[in-house]
C-alpha cells in the first residue's frame, strides 16, 4: 500500500572499467520534491538515464509503482508514469509547440480487445498466451484502421487529446505559440515547452534534467514558483537536476549529492549544505562565505 | 512542418460521420469523369496509368523515407511482390466468373480480390524485412532493404513458376484509369490522415528524435514497422494495378533502377510532403514522354527521341545532383502545397490571425 512511486535500490552502472554510478538509492512518493546535485560528471544524467530505462543498470533493482523495471524500454517505463525532460533540449523541433504536446498525449480510446481480457486471455496461458500478443498488436492495426477511415470516434478522440494539449500549453504559459515551430522558441519557452510535453504522457513523477540552465534570474524564480505549482496541480513526485544551488535549496525538500558516480551526502537542504565533503566536492570553499545569502533562499 | 491541422478550420465542419466517406464520395465521379472523357485513347490511358502507378510508389514511399525518416531503397522489390502475386492470381482465375455479375463487373471484383492479396503479400514482405532491421538505427535499413529488393529480383528470375526472365505473360488486361487513380487517391487519402493522426505524429516525432520520442512514450520500433507495413502494401497494390495494364511483366521492371526512380521522385518532392510526392512523380515520369515528343516535334524524327529516352538515367542523376545544390530539401521541404502557394503568391496571403 505505502509503495512509493519509483524506488531505487543500490543501482551501479559500470561502462566498462568506470563505475558512473555506484549504489545508488532514491524514492518519491507523491508530492516529493527531491533534488540530485554535483559536479559535472558526477552521474546524475546517468542516474536518469537508468531510471528512464536508457541504460540497463548493471546491478541494483528499480521499481516504478511497484514494477521491477530493470532492462524495460523507455516507452514502458513512461507509460507506468515517469517522464522526464532533457539536459540539451531535445524537442521535435520541426513540429509546432501543440505537436510536440500532442505526441505525448497518449490515446485512451477504447481498444478492440480490452486491456481485462487480454490479462485474462494470458493468464490462461500456453498456446492462447501467445495469442494474445498477436490479439495486442490486432489491437494496434485496429487503431491505424480507425485513423484511415477516420471513425467519429476517433475524431472525437483528436479533439479531446488537442483540448488536453492546449491545456497544457495553458498551465505552462505557452498558448500564444500554439503553432509555432519547436525549433523558432525562445530558449527559456523551449524549456518550459520540453516540461508541457513530458506532463502529456500523464505522469506520476517527473524528472526534470536541469531545467534552469540558460534561463536568467526572473525566468528562474518563475521556474522555482512553476514547479511547486505543477506538483501540486498534477500531484507529483519530481526529482530536480540542477546546478543553481540557489534554486534547488530553495525548492528541494531533500537532496542526493553525487560525486564520482558516489552518493556522499543525502537529506534535506539544511544539512547538505553543512556537509563537509559536499562543500569540498562541490560548493567549493568560496560558498561559506556567501552561506548567509543562500540560507535565505533555503528558508523561503 | 504543418503535420495536418485538419483542414475543417478552413470551413463549415462536415459532420463526424460523413467526413470519413466524403473525400471519395466526391473524387469518384471525378476519376470517372476523366476516364469518360479520355477512356478511348489508348496512349493518354496507359501514360496516366504509369503516372497513378508512380504516383502511388512515390506517395507510399514518402510515409517511411519522408515521415518517419528511415531510409528505405527496395520499394521496387515491394512492387514485384505484389505485382506477380496479383498477376498469378488472375491468370489462375481469368476464366473464372462471379455468378450473377456481368462479365466485366466481375473481372473488375477479381480484380480487386488480387490487388488486396498482392498488396497483403508485400505486407507480409515488409513486416518480415522490417521487423529485424528497423529496430536498428542510420544507414542498416538502406542496406537491407537494397538487399531484400535485389533478392526478390534474383528469385523471380530463377523461380520456374514465376517464368524466370521472361515473366508473367498474358495477364488479363482488367486495369482500367478509374481504378489506377481510384487507388491512387486512396493512397494520397491514407498517407494524409496518417500524417494528421496521432499516428502521423509519432511518426514525425520519430523523424525529428528517435530518443525523445521513446521517452515520450513512443514505441519506436513498433511505429516503424507498421509504417513500413503500410507503405509497402501500398508499392504492392501499385505492382498488381501495373501487372494489370502492360501485357508483360518481367524482372527487368523491378530493378535497383525503378527503387531509386521512386526515391528520386520523393527527395524531389521534398521528404514529408505528399503533395511534393505527387507533383514529382508526375513531373519525372511525365518529363522523358514529353521530351520524346518534343524532340519528334522539332527535328521530325523519331530516331533522336529514342536516344531521348536512353539518356534518361543521367538526366535524373543530373536533376538530382542540381536539385541537391539547390535546393537540399526538395521542391516543399516538409510543407505542403497549401503552406506553400501562399508564400509564391503573397497576394492571397492571409493576415496574422
Amino acid at each position: 500500500m505505502n509503495e512509493p512511486l519509483l524506488r531505487v535500490e543500490h543501482a551501479t552502472i559500470r561502462f566498462g572499467g568506470l563505475k558512473a554510478l555506484s549504489d545508488f538509492n532514491l524514492e518519491i512518493r507523491r508530492g516529493d520534491l527531491k533534488g540530485l546535485i554535483g559536479p559535472n560528471g558526477a552521474g546524475k544524467t546517468t542516474a536518469f538515464n537508468i531510471l528512464t530505462g536508457v541504460y540497463r543498470p548493471t546491478s541494483g533493482n528499480i521499481f516504478v509503482l511497484g514494477q521491477w523495471v530493470n532492462g524495460a524500454k523507455p516507452h514502458q517505463i513512461n507509460r507506468l508514469g515517469l517522464a522526464r525532460t532533457f539536459q540539451n533540449i531535445r524537442l521535435f523541433r520541426a513540429l509546432t509547440a501543440i505537436d510536440n504536446v500532442r505526441v505525448a498525449c497518449l490515446t485512451e480510446a477504447a481498444p478492440l480487445v480490452s486491456a481485462e481480457r487480454l490479462d485474462a486471455i494470458r493468464r490462461k496461458g500456453g498456446v492462447l498466451g501467445r495469442f494474445a500478443t498477436l490479439l495486442d498488436s490486432a489491437n494496434d492495426y485496429y487503431d491505424w484502421w480507425r485513423a484511415l477511415v477516420l471513425t467519429p470516434g476517433f475524431q472525437r478522440e483528436e479533439e479531446r487529446l488537442t483540448r488536453r494539449a492546449e491545456e497544457l500549453l495553458e498551465v505552462m504559459g505557452l498558448s500564444h505559440r500554439r503553432n509555432e515551430e519547436a525549433r523558432n522558441l525562445p530558449y527559456g519557452e523551449q524549456r518550459r515547452l520540453e516540461i508541457a510535453r513530458a506532463l502529456g504522457t500523464r505522469p506520476k513523477v517527473l524528472l526534470l534534467d536541469e531545467p534552469a540552465a540558460g534561463m536568467n534570474a526572473r525566468e528562474k524564480s518563475e521556474l522555482m514558483v512553476l514547479i511547486r505549482q505543477l506538483r501540486d496541480q498534477f500531484s507529483l513526485g519530481i526529482l530536480v537536476i540542477e546546478h543553481d544551488v540557489r534554486l534547488i535549496m530553495g525548492i528541494c525538500e531533500e537532496i542526493t549529492v553525487l560525486d564520482y558516480g558516489e552518493t556522499i551526502a543525502c537529506g534535506p537542504p539544511e544539512k547538505v549544505r553543512s556537509d563537509r565533503r559536499v562543500i569540498e566536492a562541490y560548493l567549493g570553499d568560496s560558498y561559506l562565505d556567501s552561506q548567509p545569502d543562500a540560507a535565505q533562499g533555503g528558508r523561503k | 512542418m504543418r503535420s495536418g491541422e485538419p483542414p475543417a478550420t478552413r470551413g463549415p465542419r462536415l459532420p463526424y460521420r460523413v467526413r470519413g466517406i466524403f473525400p471519395l464520395l466526391l473524387a469518384i465521379p471525378v476519376i470517372g469523369l476523366a476516364q469518360w472523357l479520355v477512356g478511348d485513347m489508348p496512349f493518354i490511358v496507359y501514360i496516366s496509368s504509369i503516372v497513378g502507378v508512380n504516383v502511388i510508389l512515390a506517395v507510399s514511399l514518402n510515409i517511411v523515407n519522408g515521415m518517419t525518416g528511415q531510409f528505405s531503397i527496395g520499394h521496387a522489390g515491394f512492387m514485384a511482390v505484389g505485382a506477380y502475386t496479383a498477376g498469378k492470381f488472375s491468370l489462375e482465375s481469368k476464366d473464372l466468373v462471379i455468378s450473377h455479375l456481368p462479365t466485366t463487373m466481375s473481372d473488375q471484383v477479381l480484380l480487386v480480390v488480387a490487388l488486396l492479396i498482392g498488396g497483403s503479400a508485400a505486407a507480409i514482405c515488409g513486416f518480415i524485412v522490417g521487423l529485424p532491421s528497423l529496430r536498428l538505427r542510420g544507414d542498416y535499413l538502406a542496406i537491407v532493404t537494397l538487399g531484400f529488393g535485389e533478392i526478390i529480383r534474383v528469385i523471380l528470375q530463377n523461380t520456374e513458376a514465376f517464368g524466370r526472365s521472361l515473366g508473367l505473360a498474358g495477364i488479363p488486361q482488367w486495369s482500367s484509369m478509374f481504378m489506377v487513380w481510384l487507388w491512387a487517391f486512396i493512397t494520397v487519402l491514407a498517407a494524409r490522415r496518417i500524417a494528421g493522426s496521432s499516428h502521423g505524429r509519432s511518426l514525425w516525432a520519430i523523424r525529428e528524435d528517435e530518443v525523445a520520442a521513446e521517452a515520450m512514450g513512443v514505441n519506436t520500433t513498433a511505429y516503424k514497422v507498421r509504417a513500413f507495413v503500410i507503405s509497402a502494401f501500398f508499392a504492392g497494390i501499385a505492382g498488381g494495378l501495373f501487372a494489370h495494364f502492360v501485357p508483360i511483366i518481367n524482372p527487368g521492371s523491378f530493378t535497383f533502377v525503378k527503387s531509386i526512380e521512386v526515391v528520386v521522385m520523393v527527395v524531389a518532392g521534398g521528404l514529408g510532403s505528399t503533395t511534393g510526392a505527387i507533383i514529382a512523380s508526375v513531373l519525372l515520369t511525365l518529363l522523358p514522354e514529353g521530351l520524346r515528343s518534343a524532340f519528334t516535334a522539332i527535328s521530325g524524327n523519331a530516331e533522336i527521341a529514342q536516344r531521348v529516352d536512353q539518356i534518361r538515367m543521367p538526366i535524373y542523376g543530373l536533376l538530382l545532383v542540381i536539385l541537391m545544390l539547390v535546393r537540399p530539401q526538395g521542391l516543399f521541404g516538409t510543407r505542403e502545397l497549401w503552406d506553400v502557394l501562399p508564400r509564391w503568391f503573397p497576394r492571397h496571403r492571409r493576415g496574422p490571425a
